[in-house]
């Protein structure tokens, strides 16, 4: 079974994202984190339950109380500890190359995705995590 | 300086010393000869005194030999100087020995150099002002190659220093405002574009789905998202209105009748929380202002007093006005939540900062209330104790002038 966190704060987002997750694969287990900060104390709590780990993460960059570059600086930290390999993938609706480039500087980053998350991108970032964790 | 000049001439006549030794001039050669001398005394020392410039000459010693009223403008000090060096100046005058030894060492490095140096020195005048000299000394030396003088002068470049420095300033104004334009920049299309997104992916789920039910249930969820970059959209074009609002009406605002518009506004909140608004204004009651920026600034602040208020808490709002010298400053102060300023202080006014769980927060107020408080000449800052409440503070320039 697949476990994906959802960390953004916009409900609609979120909703039609877990939608189109369902779709492709009901067994999938589902988190909801409506900031980085929710997020961060979360996995500092089950770092060491890898069975509680995300097999993938989707996060939003502006979100209140902790955006996402800061829980970026806080989960680089984090990330040595934990012995699951996590995608972690940025969702943004922002278009603007800086933030790519900002992305790049972060190991933890697999990729920069840009608003809308289309099923077909999904599909294959789902179809991935699979292989490697097989 | 007599001296000096007459050691000039021992010179020019050593020089010209055919001149002497041509012939046998009767008497009244001779005095024509030294009247000749003395009137060009007479004008190479008017020249040297009247060149707008500090003009000083040394002897490979780095005792004076000569100062020109640019330099000292009072007689007595300037024939004390002839002869003396900078340190005995400096006891003379009580003046701090520290001018001295820096004078030295300029000195010794255009004659070790044996090049002409260049510097500025800024110093501060009676009067408080800060006067700047651009100075260059250089070596002279005599047909054996013989140091036989230094030769310092100076010109008064604080007109330019003052340009300089208002140019510097004003490219740092340029470079902040570019970095606030980016910002906004980046703030438009994350949140323009956040609300667009969603609707166009609710139409794709609405134009995929057979059942009215779900149908209905996705449209519904369109509503919220319309309002929401609704708002937002008219939010920018707000903040922009400010920006190119250069000349802005400045009228008698009255902060009684300010706070009771506020509070009118936000009565259903005011209402429900049991929240409290106390005003002193008794320092300064009427501000010249946009009044269209201190209702905006007043409605922003207390309305995020009571949107952070601490849970169970009935808010308790303070604002009141205090006068500092020509500066008036406004301050609200609350009970609420208060925020960690360790963590945010850098980016507190920042365009889309939120920096609490709250479903109204877009990261709008604080940034607009900076934007108007700044666009007037002002400043704002906060002091904040987590879980107690926020100060915040703007200072108003109280000598605001029309248009400016």
């Amino acid at each position: 079974m697949k476990s994906i966190f959802l960390i953004d704060d916009d409900p609609i987002f979120v909703y039609l994202t877990r939608r189109i997750i369902a779709s492709i694969d009901r067994q999938c287990r589902i988190d909801e984190f409506a900031d980085g900060d929710l997020a961060i104390r979360y996995l500092q709590k089950i770092h060491e339950k890898t069975e509680l780990l995300p097999d993938i993460i989707f996060m939003d960059i502006s979100m209140p109380v902790m955006d996402g570059w800061e829980f970026l600086n806080e989960y680089s930290v984090l990330k040595p500890k934990i012995e699951k390999d996590i995608a972690l993938f940025i969702v943004s609706s922002s278009i603007s190359p800086q933030e790519v480039e900002r992305s790049k500087t972060y190991s933890a980053v697999s990729d920069f995705l840009i608003k809308p998350l289309e099923r077909g991108k999904i599909v294959e970032i789902i179809d991935n995590a699979r292989e490697t964790a097989l | 300086m007599i001296s000096f000049l007459h050691r000039l001439n021992k010179r020019w006549r050593r020089s010209k010393g055919e001149v002497k030794h041509a012939g046998n001039p009767d008497e009244a050669d001779q005095r024509l000869i030294a009247e000749k001398l003395d009137k060009q005394k007479a004008f190479y020392e008017n020249i040297l005194n009247k060149l707008p410039t500090d003009i000083a000459v040394f002897d490979a010693d780095h005792r004076y030999l000569f100062v020109n009223p640019g330099a000292i403008s009072k007689e007595e000090y300037r024939k004390f100087i002839i002869g003396k060096d900078d340190y005995e100046y400096a006891a003379y005058r009580n003046r701090d020995i520290s001018i001295a030894h820096a004078r030295r060492a300029k000195f010794l490095e255009a004659k070790e150099t044996g090049k002409e140096i260049r510097w500025e020195d800024s110093l501060t005048d009676p009067q408080g002002n800060m006067i700047t000299h651009l100075r260059r000394m250089f070596p002279v030396y005599d047909e054996y190659g013989e140091l036989s003088l230094v030769i310092g002068f100076g010109i008064d470049i604080t007109d330019r220093k003052v340009m300089e420095e208002k140019q510097s300033a004003m490219l740092k104004q340029l470079s902040k405002q570019n970095t606030q334009l980016m910002d906004f920049c980046s703030i438009v299309s994350h949140n323009l574009r956040a609300p667009l997104v969603n609707m166009s992916m609710l139409v794709d789920f609405i134009e995929a789905s057979n059942e009215p039910d779900e149908q209905r249930l996705l449209i519904s969820k369109l509503r919220p998202v319309i309002e929401n970059l609704h708002a937002t959209f008219n939010e920018l074009v707000e903040s922009i209105q400010v920006k190119q609002d250069l000349e802005v009406k400045l009228e008698k605002v009255c902060l009684h009748e300010c706070i009771k518009r506020t509070i009118s506004g936000l009565a259903t909140e005011i209402n429900k929380l049991g929240a409290r608004i106390e005003t002193d204004f008794s320092e300064v009651s009427v501000i010249q202002y946009p009044p269209a920026y201190m209702n905006s600034i007043i409605h922003n602040l207390i309305s995020n007093s009571l949107k952070y208020h601490y849970p169970g808490r009935p808010p308790l709002i303070r604002v009141r006005t205090r006068t500092r010298e020509n500066k008036i400053v406004l301050s609200v102060e609350d009970n609420g939540l208060g925020i960690d300023l360790e963590k945010h202080r850098e980016n507190f006014f920042k365009i889309g900062k939120v920096f609490h769980r709250h479903p109204n927060a877009k990261g709008f107020g604080l940034y607009m209330t900076k934007t108007h408080v700044e666009a007037m000449g002002g400043r704002i800052w906060v002091e904040s104790v987590p879980e107690k409440g926020s100060v915040f503070y703007i200072e108003i320039d109280n000598r605001i002038k029309q248009a400016s």
